[in-house]
């Protein structure tokens, strides 16, 4: 079991301990909630790396491991520099200013956003 | 790791203009985008603290009014608390953990370059509120209704603090994801979770932090807004809402938020304090978990700032507190063991290091009072309280930053900061943020309230009040002396190789500053000192 889903599962076991030692002595609903909201949060992500780690084969989780070990087939190349994200993050914020400000702005900001996310996800393939 | 990578194009000459800063992915240059931001908006956070010190100077004072006043607060603890400490934690995060785990760059560089620029926007509409007709927001960074609602904030400012920090929210979750991510996967081959240095470590449980905390700010957040714009009534009572749902809702973030911005500082010490004491950090897997405990149980204490509202469970939120003092003291004894017989050395990262000690033992002691219900019906609300948070977050992670500042410096730039000036910068500020902060004890236990605009002459909370003001005064010559510095040592170009203070972990074995792809070579990584392995090798 790596250390990171160990991490995880004891965040989890945590959280539901103490939202029901929360709720044992508090009997109080909106702590107890957030509380259980989160500890299902941590399960499911812990449930997931089990799921996960089935495959999982971790380079660095090996002690003995060189750097020839890591070498290997190189898959292709990523650019370092990218218009996107900056586009992106101006189009998101104008959909939030847009709600204060103008609905026009937020209605273009929807739009800025759809076709950032687009061009983001062809440029990743 | 499957055998198969991506690899950056480290044959490409590596681009210094403008536009190359602006649509990077590299890791370090978001990181350093991270800090210069940051420390934009601490100088103007600093900047209103002036103001609203020079407020305080004297007795009926009328500087400013109160509304204005109101502003200021809220502006500075916003800035200070959303845009500053918090997100230059990040900055550093990002600059540091792929190369300290000997990765070329972060899981998703797109994401991460994303989360910063949202980071930057949110900062900026939080501020674009001071443009407003009416101004800013006033009801406190901690923005409690009905202060916060329609009905009493009729204007922008308000709305436009809202979507800021709602922005700041999403970032910070983002790159969290985008932290813990690279920790679990991009780990060099033999650089095992139990070799990954203390700072990285403290990285994963702040992330592991914001996953649990700041969804319930951002929620938050929406549900004001709804309030506001949308005819919502979750904080009205005379609808059938709450403002302590409010309390509740903001207070699981809040708390948490604590420790997001004094963790990654544990770290940065964690890493300092063994390079300048010439030992290896004393207690490594106990300083690990002592951050996971503390990270934990803070889930459990949100309410401890809701002591007086006679509505939650004081024994169990104070209990709970006061546990949290224990992997805590474990972490002080440990750099103090640390510290122990070691061949110590005072160059001025390691004295920002001492001086958090001993600034963060004040906080940390006023804290343990402060769980206490009893004495929290005293000092809530009263300028103790201001006194116990500023020698957490100024005393603390304040100086913990100026420590990273000094200390990773030559790795960021390739040249260090000027020792003498540095030295100078360190007096100053710790003189300076004692003279200002230390009084605030008294004036607190005298009853003087938070965030009032003024006070009435007599007694002793005048003087008080002058010393505090001469004390913010003296902390801003040591800001300008570390400007200063910082522009000097960019024009000295004088370079310092890889590992000016033979220092330990992985991010100084390569270059200084690191080339687009990291590493060109690593050592064999075989215990969480590679480069001190490397060196004895070498000998």
């Amino acid at each position: 079991m790596t250390i990171g889903l160990r991490l995880f599962i004891s965040s989890a076991t945590f959280g539901i301990v103490i939202a029901i030692a929360y709720w044992s002595t508090s009997r109080e609903i909106i702590g107890t909630f957030m509380l259980g909201i989160m500890a299902f949060g941590l399960s499911f992500i812990a449930g997931y790396m089990i799921v996960a780690e089935r495959e999982a084969d971790l380079i660095g989780d090996k002690k003995e491991a060189t750097m020839a070990d890591g070498a290997g087939e190189i898959a292709g190349t990523y650019t370092i520099r990218s218009p996107l994200p900056l586009g992106t993050a101006a189009a998101v914020t104008c959909v939030f200013l847009g709600l204060v400000i103008s609905p026009t702005i937020a209605i273009l900001g929807v739009l800025a956003t759809l076709a950032f996310g687009a061009l983001l996800i062809v440029q990743s393939r | 790791m499957s055998a198969t990578a991506l690899r950056i194009p480290h044959e490409e000459p590596e681009r210094r203009d403008l536009l190359s800063w602006i649509t990077t992915t590299d890791h370090k240059r978001i990181g350093i985008l991270y800090l210069l931001t940051s420390l934009g908006y601490f100088g103007v956070a600093g900047a209103l603290s002036l103001v609203i010190r020079t407020q305080l100077s004297r007795p009926n004072n009328t500087l400013v009014s109160a509304h204005e006043y109101a502003q200021l607060f809220t502006l500075h603890g916003t800035a200070m608390i959303f845009l500053f400490v918090a997100p230059f934690a990040f900055g550093l995060g990002n600059f540091l953990i792929p190369l300290q785990i000997g990765a070329a760059d972060m899981a998703f560089p797109r994401l991460n370059a994303t989360s910063y620029w949202l980071f930057l926007f949110g900062g900026l509409t939080v501020f674009l509120g001071a443009a407003t007709s009416e101004g800013a927001a006033a009801s406190g960074w901690v923005a409690y209704p009905p202060l916060s609602e329609i009905r009493v904030s009729t204007g922008l400012g308000q709305d436009l603090w809202i979507v800021g920090v709602f922005l700041v929210s999403v970032a910070t979750i983002v790159t969290s994801i985008n932290f813990v991510t690279t920790v679990f996967i991009y780990r060099a081959p033999g650089m095992t979770m139990w070799r990954i240095p203390i700072f990285t470590w403290e990285m994963v449980a702040t992330s592991l932090l914001v996953f649990m905390a700041f969804p319930s700010l951002a929620a938050t957040l929406l549900l004001l807004f709804v309030d506001r714009r949308l005819g919502g009534h979750a904080f009205d009572p005379a609808f059938g809402g709450s403002p302590v749902l409010w309390d509740h809702l903001f207070w699981f973030f809040g708390h948490p938020e604590v420790y997001v911005m004094i963790l990654p500082y544990f770290g940065v010490i964690s890493e300092i304090i063994p390079v300048f004491s010439r030992k290896p950090i004393f207690g490594y897997t106990g300083l690990v978990l002592a951050a996971f405990a503390i990270a934990g149980l803070s889930m459990g204490v949100w309410a401890h700032h809701m002591f007086t509202t006679g509505v939650v469970n004081n024994p169990f939120f104070s209990f709970v507190s006061f546990l949290i003092a224990v992997p805590t003291g474990v972490k002080f004894f440990n750099w103090i063991a640390t510290m122990w017989r070691g061949s110590i050395s005072f160059e001025t990262p390691m004295l920002f290091a001492i001086g958090f000690l001993l600034n963060f033992l004040i906080g940390g002691i006023t804290g343990v009072m402060i769980a206490s219900p009893p004495i929290d019906y005293q000092a809530h609300d009263s300028y103790f309280v201001v006194a116990h948070f500023h020698y957490v977050l100024g005393g603390g992670s304040l100086f913990a930053i100026f420590a990273a500042m000094f200390f990773w410096w030559p790795k960021m730039f390739g040249v260090k900061l000027d020792e003498t000036l540095g030295k100078w910068c360190f007096w100053l500020l710790f003189i300076g943020f004692n003279v200002t902060f230390l009084p605030m004890h008294f004036m607190g236990v005298l009853g003087m309230p938070r965030r009032v605009v003024t006070y009435n002459a007599g007694g002793p909370l005048p003087i008080l009040n002058l010393i505090a003001t001469c004390g913010s005064y003296v902390m801003f010559v040591g800001v300008a002396l570390f400007a200063y510095n910082a522009i000097i040592s960019a024009r000295s170009r004088i370079p310092v190789g890889s590992d000016p203070w033979r220092a330990n972990s992985l991010e100084w074995w390569t270059t200084s500053p690191p080339p687009e792809h990291n590493f060109d070579s690593l050592p064999p990584i075989r215990s969480e000192r590679p480069v001190y392995d490397a060196r004895v090798r070498a000998k």
